[in-house]
């Protein structure tokens, strides 16, 4: 969406599905030109993949205008099933799939020992024409006083310069129009099955891929859950659930009782305090050390923290942040503000034409009322509601919010404390599942396999396909790390004498 | 001339199956070798892999709740049983003060890096406590306030251009060395039997008292000799096609396949190599005075082929090395196997000094015969 207050807050505030997972029959005829696959690399993987493209149409009503999709071939150790693949699916929406190879390879490590691994960037991300926004630099985002504006005009301003920027007609790129090209990919490649892997908002494309390209699907594993028929704006009570997570699990131990007393309260206090009156402070500026104005404000608090749920890593520092900050120390939310590299970039863009075109023209009234009781969900709607006029996306066709009906084996994984999709959500997105298995990790966050034993049942059952067979007792056995006591880790003992 | 040569090939050809002994010895080696090395390379892998659950001890764990929960988490964990590695983690007395006062909390691993079968759990334990290393480091920073992508001072980006079936390394030397060899000893014993054994049992005298030229029974006995070596060359190809792809070298991160390109290939530049080998063979056994001295001349003569096969294996070949014969043909097997282009010039180089080789020695032993001493066994 746009960029109307600063990266973050534009993160926050409308990618609804944010960074998922690391931190986050074809209509028409393609063309191909499989035959000049080229050696490449992408960031974080030594390994040589085989990069393509294929000409797509821009629009299925007007085969003159083609755009280019990309995508990237990570080769099987040893090739078992050479007419088989695992096609994985980027989250966001606006990730692109090829830039964080790395960490596709890297969860289906097992996967790949016997079998290719195609990662496509969607039409509108990456290399597949980019539509991206600009954003404010970090110390611009940071001196903004974003509770100081009406959001309404705000966002409206931000997405008509976006809009101007790109130039281009939003419809051409949801989730429908986008389906085809991954099947173009397919045909190009000459596979006959695919196992997909989809995650966070990859899951809504791979349920859209195997409602139109069921032939071609042997098995999907989805890891985060998004359900056909509700929109992404329900983010906001898995935000709030995940954040009650940790203050109910803090009251539960006696060392993060003892160091962090009352810390839901803290936390409401600081924000009602912060909303009254934003704190206005010099910091040093998180890379260059230079001394920079920070006006902080509750939504920067609430968005900080927000995106610190995603991680085990970043929720142990939950805790200290908030203590740090009613004491008016913010550096440790600075930190969590200003460490965004674990994210890699959403092409906003296409983001907005994702959400604007199947998630906002969906709400009912009764909806808005009752997503608007979170912050975060009052916030998308706002800012959608200023934003989706201006972009003008065409609503996709009602069918699409069918739940997906299938007898493909489908394997869902849900982390119990996820701040994006819940573990009900999982629920409601096998209703019509013929042959579906949901697998809960209670201790996980958002993206299951790439913290828990996950991953090696992804492998399991892309090799045999049984849901059944599979042992899910090691999901007991999360990646969970204590909270720090201090700025130095997670150990209370007394002072240094 | 050839129509003698040929009508004699085909009588050597009889003999040496009718032998059924010494085929099947022959054949035994092309057969079971490819098997009983991938046997060795299974009981080898499971040994070097670390096991999925790695059990280690662990002192003083009360110590550092949280990085044995993050070592249980990648699977590695405190236990008194008896799979137990013999890995000690010991977590330092004053470990907890240092961690929160922010100094560097100790932690000593005990093991001994020289039991091959335990450096990759050792290693792994390593690289676990690195990363732990590095996530609370990360957020020791983050705390302060400061991005900990600063701890990154370089990005290190590396680009491997090695396919999966380049990475065998040693293993890739092993498997055609195994396959060379097999070239030289599937025939050892017929090679054997046709000259001294012929000699030994009289019956040479009888073939040389017949009009043929001394040149042409050696051609004859080379060419009969040389079936045999591609007939086990053919074999251990075979053999090796299923046996190796049965291992799973995949989780060492490689593969090794033998395609039907690199069978072909193999077979064409194991020709030249069994007719070199089959000339050799008889021209050694002539050398000897009698059949057992044959089989220990032979025995000592084959180091040399392995030996210019190991030093590719283990690849020690210098250059120079790699225009020799033997060692360019597997050379240019290993090249194949990686998926890379064939090292033309080396291979025909090679491919012609292997034949100038068999031309040298089945010109030798043609004038050999026409000594009594040799004929006789003097």
């Amino acid at each position: 969406m746009t960029n109307y207050r600063g990266r973050i807050r534009t993160l926050f505030r409308h990618s609804l599905i944010a960074l998922g997972l690391l931190g986050a029959p074809g209509s028409h005829a393609t063309t191909l030109d499989t035959a000049n696959l080229t050696p490449c690399y992408t960031k974080g993987l030594a390994d040589r993949l085989m990069c393509g493209s294929v000409k797509q149409p821009l629009s299925e009503q007007d085969n003159d205008e083609k755009i280019r999709i990309h995508f990237a071939v990570i080769p099987a150790i040893k090739q078992v099933h050479p007419s088989e693949a695992i096609l994985a699916f980027a989250g966001g929406p606006g990730q692109s799939a090829i830039e964080v190879a790395a960490v596709f390879a890297r969860i289906l490590r097992y996967a790949r020992e016997d079998r290719d691994i195609i990662l496509v960037d969607q039409r509108g991300t990456g290399k597949s024409t980019l539509l991206q926004c600009d954003m404010d630099p970090l110390e611009a985002q940071f001196a903004f006083n974003d509770d100081a504006l009406p959001i309404f005009e705000y966002s409206r301003d931000e997405t008509q310069k976006c809009k101007t920027k790109l130039n281009t007609d939003l419809s051409h790129f949801t989730t429908v129009a986008a389906a085809s090209d991954f099947e173009a990919v397919r045909l190009a490649l000459g596979y006959q099955k695919l196992h997909l892997f989809g995650a966070s908002y990859g899951t809504r494309i791979a349920q859209e891929y195997m409602r139109r390209y069921p032939q071609a699907v042997a098995s999907a594993t989805l890891d985060g859950v998004v359900p056909m028929q509700q929109s992404l704006v329900a983010i906001g009570e898995a935000i709030d659930k995940s954040l009650q997570a940790i203050f109910i699990d803090c009251a539960e131990k006696a060392d993060c009782r003892q160091q962090y007393p009352k810390l839901d309260q803290q936390y409401q206090t600081l924000i009602t305090q912060l909303e009254a009156q934003p704190a206005i402070v010099q910091i040093p500026h998180p890379r260059t050390h230079r001394p920079i104005p920070l006006v902080l404000t509750q939504s920067k608090v609430r968005s900080a923290v927000r995106m610190a749920l995603y991680s085990h890593t970043t929720r142990a520092l939950v805790p200290l942040a908030i203590s740090e900050a009613s004491r008016e120390n913010y550096l440790p939310l600075v930190g969590l503000m200003g460490s965004d590299s674990a994210f890699g970039s959403l092409a906003m863009g296409m983001h907005s034409a994702i959400v604007c075109g199947e998630d906002w023209p969906v709400l009912t009234p009764q909806e808005r009322a009752r997503f608007s009781a979170t912050y975060f969900g009052r916030m998308m709607i706002e800012s959608l509601d200023a934003s989706c006029p201006v972009w003008q996306v065409d609503a996709v066709d009602k069918t699409f919010y069918q739940p997906l009906t299938t007898s493909i084996p489908t394997l869902l994984l849900s982390g119990g404390l996820d701040p994006a999709t819940p573990p009900e959500w999982a629920e409601l997105a096998m209703e019509n599942m013929a042959n579906a298995r949901h697998l809960i990790a209670e201790e996980a966050t958002h993206g299951v396999a790439a913290q828990s034993c996950a991953d090696k049942l992804v492998a399991e059952f892309i090799d045999h396909g049984e849901l059944k067979r599979l042992d899910a007792s090691c999901l007991s056995k999360t990646a969970v790390k204590r909270y720090f006591m201090n700025p130095n880790g997670p150990v209370l003992v007394k002072e240094e004498p | 001339m050839m129509k003698q040569v040929n009508i004699l090939f085909k009588k050597e050809l009889l003999d040496a199956y009718r032998d059924k002994r010494s085929v099947m010895a022959g054949l035994y080696y092309a057969f079971g070798a490819p098997i009983v090395m991938c046997l060795l390379f299974s009981i080898l892998l499971q040994q070097m892999a670390s096991p999925e659950a790695l059990k280690i001890t662990i002192s003083g764990a009360e110590r550092a709740p949280n990085l044995v929960q993050y070592l249980d988490s990648v699977d590695i964990s405190h236990s008194d049983e008896a799979d137990t590695k013999p890995i000690h983690l010991e977590i330092d007395d004053a470990y907890q003060q240092d961690m929160a006062t922010g100094r560097s909390a100790t932690v000593v691993i005990v093991a001994d890096k020289s039991d091959s079968k335990l450096i990759k759990s050792v290693r792994r334990l390593e690289t676990a406590l690195l990363r732990y290393n590095s996530e609370v480091a990360g957020l020791r920073l983050v705390a302060r306030g400061i991005d900990p992508g600063l701890m990154r001072a370089l990005d290190v980006q590396t680009q491997d251009q090695a396919t999966p079936d380049a990475k065998g390394g040693l293993f890739l030397g092993i498997v055609t060395l195994s396959i060379i060899i097999a070239v030289f000893y599937s025939a050892m014993n017929l090679g054997i039997d046709t000259s001294a054994g012929e000699r030994e049992r009289n019956s040479l005298a009888l073939l040389l008292s017949h009009p043929l030229s001394s040149m042409q029974i050696v051609l004859a006995k080379v060419a009969a000799i040389a079936t045999f070596s591609v007939l086990g060359l053919a074999l251990v190809l075979i053999v090796s096609k299923f046996a190796y792809a049965m291992v799973a070298w995949e989780q060492l991160g490689f593969s090794i396949t033998l395609d039907q390109r690199f069978m072909v290939v193999s077979l064409i530049i194991g020709i030249p190599i069994a007719l070199m080998s089959a000339s050799m063979l008889i021209f050694v056994s002539f050398m000897a005075k009698s059949f057992k001295e044959a089989q220990s001349y032979v025995t000592m003569v084959l180091m040399v082929p392995v030996g210019l096969s190991m030093m590719t294996s283990y690849d020690i070949a210098t250059e120079t090395i790699q225009w020799l014969p033997i060692a360019a043909q597997q050379y240019a097997m290993i090249e194949l196997i990686k998926g890379n282009a064939l090292p033309l010039a080396p291979l025909a180089v090679a491919s012609a000094s292997t034949l100038a080789l068999f031309g040298l020695f089945t010109y030798l032993s043609s004038r050999m015969l026409k000594s009594e001493k040799v004929v006789f066994g003097l």
